[in-house]
């Protein structure tokens, strides 16, 4: 893509034009910061933290910011929904990019900054709140992605509450041997659901779990693609979100 | 007619390199690179590592664009060339060859992006120092905008690929000396 608008642009007679190849995943991965629009900050489905002194998030905030000082930040890291897009922003900015930094090394993947910070957004007309601060809960929701069957749906099928879906485990044999299966699933290993598709009922809604979600999407996209009725879990089954009970060998 | 076949499978063949992705290449550039890739034409795939599985032994990638793309699954072993370029989200070409009905890749390489002539590839410490110096430089987003809205490099202006396209070049620099970097969500 960008260089498609390189080349555009040398069209246009723009004599020095250089293509940043490695994009904005690798700026992000050498440490170096980046921002975010207004708009996203405004109605994204985001966590946005204030990092400055609680008093100074009492005088002013962003709208929907949750107030986390930067001394606190490392004692709340647990709280933060690990794959949520979080925004950034304090008064400082070396202090921002250090959070930046702090995010990013615990594991975070999208980790972005207010542009200007708090004066930044000010200086925006962008929307504030003043005054206590009520709760520094954060609540974060992952919107399902395509494809995607929600935790509460996969756990009902499992426990045999809907007669209407199909599990698979598309983990392997040994995997399964080892740690167990879920109530009312099959296990179709990965690399036979093609050759074992015969064994699935077309009039039903089929449900895909791995482990993580890498199989089960793969699987889904193949099921998909022949025509099933399917969707897939996107979780670790390992966190406590998905306390779906297990046969154990 | 013997040219009739080979003229549809350079066709084929073209639109599968105009992939969108930051390796999206021009037709007429390509072309000479098309040649090797013809005789075998039904045994690569090209497209994006869609996901890889150590476990079950399989890689996912997705073929063509838009309404027409597809995601076609391959199993590798130990004897994959190039296992290391499956990796979810890159652009890579996969040959492989058919068993039992089902596909084995046998070498797997990166697609490398091809840069118009007269532009050139600048790497991330590099663009780092032209921020630290304060250079004279438009930095431009070609991705979508919701991606730009969501994380960019300092500075950046958004001109997504279709946009440029249509002529809202006209927020880049009137001065055509100045330089001018564009980036997208990389190979990877």
């Amino acid at each position: 893509m960008s260089t498609t608008n390189a080349g555009l642009a040398k069209k246009l007679g723009y004599k020095n034009v250089r293509v940043y190849l490695e994009g904005e995943p690798a700026w992000s991965k050498a440490g170096y910061p980046t921002y975010t629009s207004k708009g996203y900050i405004d109605t994204g489905n985001i966590v946005l933290i204030d990092i400055r002194a609680s008093h100074k998030a009492v005088e002013g905030r962003i709208k929907r910011a949750v107030s986390i000082p930067y001394d606190d930040l490392e004692d709340r890291i647990d709280d933060i929904p690990r794959n949520a897009p979080v925004i950034l922003y304090s008064d400082d900015q070396e202090e921002a990019t250090d959070a930046v930094d702090d995010l990013r090394s615990d594991g975070f993947k999208h980790v972005a900054l207010v542009p200007g910070n708090y004066a930044g957004w000010v200086s925006a007309g962008g929307a504030i709140e003043i005054g206590p601060i009520a709760s520094t809960e954060i609540r974060w929701q992952r919107i399902l992605g395509k494809g995607e069957v929600s935790v509460a749906d996969f756990k009902k099928a499992t426990d045999g509450g809907d007669p209407n879906v199909f599990v698979i485990d598309s983990r392997t044999k040994e995997e399964v041997a080892e740690l167990g299966i879920f109530k009312n699933t099959t296990n179709i290993p990965l690399d036979e659901i093609t050759s074992r598709m015969n064994e699935l009922p077309k009039d039903k809604k089929i449900y895909v779990h791995c482990s993580t979600g890498a199989r089960a999407d793969m699987a889904y996209q193949e099921l998909k693609k022949n025509g099933f009725d399917v969707k897939f879990l996107l979780l670790n089954i390992e966190e406590a979100e998905c306390d779906c009970e297990i046969l154990r060998p | 007619m013997q040219n009739h076949p080979k003229k549809f499978f350079i066709f084929g063949i073209i639109a599968l390199l105009a992939l969108a992705g930051c390796a999206a290449e021009k037709p007429q550039e390509t072309a000479t690179a098309v040649k090797p890739a013809v005789e075998q034409a039904e045994n690569v795939l090209k497209g994006k590592i869609a996901g890889k599985s150590n476990k079950a032994k399989s890689i996912s990638i997705v073929v063509g664009k838009g309404d027409k793309a597809k995601t076609v699954m391959l199993k590798f072993d130990d004897n994959t060339k190039g296992i290391e370029f499956a990796k979810k989200g890159s652009a890579a070409i996969i040959k492989y060859d058919v068993k039992d009905g089902e596909k084995f890749a046998t070498i797997i390489k990166p697609k490398l992006a091809k840069l118009p002539a007269g532009v050139t590839e600048i790497k991330t410490e590099e663009l780092r120092g032209l921020y630290e110096n304060h250079a004279d430089m438009t930095v431009i987003d070609a991705r979508p905008a919701s991606r730009y809205a969501q994380a960019r490099l300092p500075g950046a202006i958004s001109i997504p690929v279709p946009e440029m396209k249509m002529g809202k070049e006209t927020v880049l620099p009137a001065n055509k000396e100045q330089l001018l970097v564009f980036y997208c969500g990389g190979p990877t």
